[in-house]
């Protein structure tokens, strides 16, 4: 193609680009500015950036301890979901029979469950069986949500393993686990970190579960700050550090797997 | 091999099919949390539900903030799509930055995007008002409002259907597009009739995705609007949650919530059959 017209796709781009990652720069420009600069009309572009604000947040206001419960939630998640979801995809994909695809599907079709469906019954059973404001339930809920999906894209890197190395080992002696365990499972290594990543990403963005599971004392970011909102201008350089801390994680986690996100994407790693 | 299986599940059936059909179960009860009185009430949560008018507005909302924002995004992601199939160089950098958008925590994108949008102090409204433009009340105004809920849609999930239909773009077999390059067909005539008739099943498939999600739309708005201005902007997820959790009725909420999924089961059972169909009248 032309390279006029190469140039112009690629500045049509990169300012579409900018303007679709302006409200996160905006952010950005409030967590880093003197208040007496970050509502100056029009919008000042030259000031003296201060890191108090984060300093502030993360450290004065607990924001700290919050990103260690969402870590805790995220790791209890990751921990529970992964290995089962890990073993029952490797099952799914080695099974040929027609259950087994009525079986996928029906995971898929959970897929349309409205989750607010199941906070209902959780919060049940936590006020219940006063589970409120622990981690279990939490983590209990995450795993509820992500199982289904980590199964579907386990299963996808199971399905690209030839059958015919378990079958090599299962003739040099190994048993079922055993070639699981020792042939196979090393091979999808990646595929495992892939998955533990979106399970990770899944479980530190979740928000409605958090809200009614979570209180004082197990509290996650994003109902950390959803409480300091963004209405109240006093707090706008606050939340907007915190803001900026907590879209960090999601960011790195991008970047790293990055050619594996349609992969995962089509699975329903990532919701609204 | 079902051996397997059996630990997951046995968690799946207890965390997923457990509560599910506790749910089911309560949506026939008069249940309100923090009194003992349960009392049963067979189909009366539904009846009511369907009687009132409430119910039919935020129905009516989620159905238009979800056809609007998964129509623009569809657009947009498609432009996106073909202009990064296009492009030939920065394509990958490109696609990631416009990505973040929707890895991002959801509340946290929410409240990047009050700050556009807040009256006189937002981004928006102080260019504007610099400029000696009186802007409008994005967050307050019932009609703005959902303008306001559609944009933020689709800034949060234009990235994925972008990334879906390059991935896609890719996919395709590039000797169809040469030959009819070719025999000199336009590119309007290669979009047209060349790669939108291959990318059907893929964009009906992320259609029926996005419907699905879309009736789980929650955080955005929370943060956003929390359904204000009164009802204008409150979805059907949204409406659920001030019945279970505000007011502490479980009883009628869980109905509520059976009710969103049988249209959810209904709008995916009609998008399946229009596929089909239109499967077979292409063969």
């Amino acid at each position: 193609m032309k390279p006029r017209y190469q140039a112009t796709l690629l500045v049509l781009l990169s300012l579409f680009t900018f303007i679709n990652l302006v409200p996160i720069l905006w952010g950005l420009l409030i967590s880093i500015k003197q208040p007496a600069d970050a509502f100056s009309i029009p919008p000042t572009l030259i000031f003296e950036p201060t890191l108090l604000f984060h300093w502030e947040v993360w450290v004065e206001r607990g924001f700290f301890s919050f990103l260690i419960n969402s870590l805790i939630v995220a790791g209890g998640t990751i921990c529970i979901s992964v290995p089962l979801g890990t073993l029952a995809a490797y099952g799914l994909a080695r099974t040929k029979t027609k259950h087994a695809s009525t079986l996928l599907f029906s995971l898929l079709a959970i897929r349309m469950l409205p989750q607010i469906l199941l906070a209902i019954p959780f919060f049940v059973m936590a006020r219940y069986l006063s589970l409120i404001d622990t981690y279990l339930m939490m983590i209990l809920a995450m795993v509820a949500i992500n199982q289904p999906f980590t199964i579907w894209l386990m299963r996808s890197f199971f399905v690209d393993v030839p059958v015919e190395l378990d079958e090599a080992a299962m003739i040099d002696g190994c048993n079922r686990w055993q070639a699981f365990w020792h042939v196979v499972l090393p091979t999808v290594r990646p595929g495992l970190a892939v998955t533990s990543l979106f399970s990770m990403l899944l479980a530190y963005n979740e928000f409605l579960f958090a809200l009614i599971l979570t209180g004082s004392r197990t509290k996650t970011l994003p109902v950390a700050i959803a409480e300091y909102g963004g209405e109240d201008i006093n707090y706008w350089s606050i939340s907007a550090a915190g803001a900026i801390g907590i879209m960090l994680p999601p960011v790195i986690f991008t970047i790293l797997v990055q050619r594996h996100l349609i992969r995962g994407l089509t699975f329903g790693a990532v919701k609204g | 091999m079902w051996l397997f299986m059996a630990p997951s599940v046995l968690v799946i059936a207890l965390v997923l099919f457990y509560p599910f059909f506790s749910a089911v179960y309560y949506s026939f009860f008069n249940y309100y949390l923090g009194s003992q009185a349960i009392t049963f009430a067979g189909l009366d949560n539904y009846t009511n539900l369907l009687s009132e008018e409430r119910f039919w507005i935020t129905l009516g909302n989620t159905f238009f903030i979800v056809g609007a924002s998964v129509a623009l995004q569809l657009v947009l992601g498609l432009a996106l799509a073909l202009a990064l199939y296009a492009c030939t160089r920065g394509v990958r950098l490109i696609s990631l930055l416009n990505f973040l958008p929707h890895v991002v925590t959801p509340v946290v994108g929410g409240i990047f995007l009050k700050w556009m949008f807040v009256g006189r102090w937002g981004l928006i409204d102080a260019t504007l008002i610099g400029f000696n433009i009186f802007p409008p009340d994005w967050l307050g105004d019932p009609g703005w409002a959902k303008f306001t809920v559609i944009m933020a849609d689709t800034w949060k999930f234009m990235p994925f259907l972008m990334l879906v239909l390059y991935a896609g773009l890719q996919a395709f077999d590039t000797a169809l597009l040469e030959a009819a390059r070719i025999d000199g067909a336009s590119p309007w005539q290669l979009l047209w009739y060349i790669i939108l008739p291959m990318m059907k099943p893929l964009i009906l498939f992320v259609v029926a995705i996005r419907t699905m999600d879309a009736f789980r739309f929650f955080d955005l708005i929370y943060v956003l609007t929390n359904g204000g201005p009164g009802t204008a902007t409150e979805t059907i997820t949204l409406y659920t949650y001030q019945i279970g959790f505000r007011l502490l009725e479980v009883g009628r909420a869980s109905a509520l919530g059976v009710l969103t999924l049988i249209v959810v089961a209904i709008m995916v059972a009609a998008l399946i059959w229009f596929m089909q169909r239109r499967g077979r009248e292409a063969f």
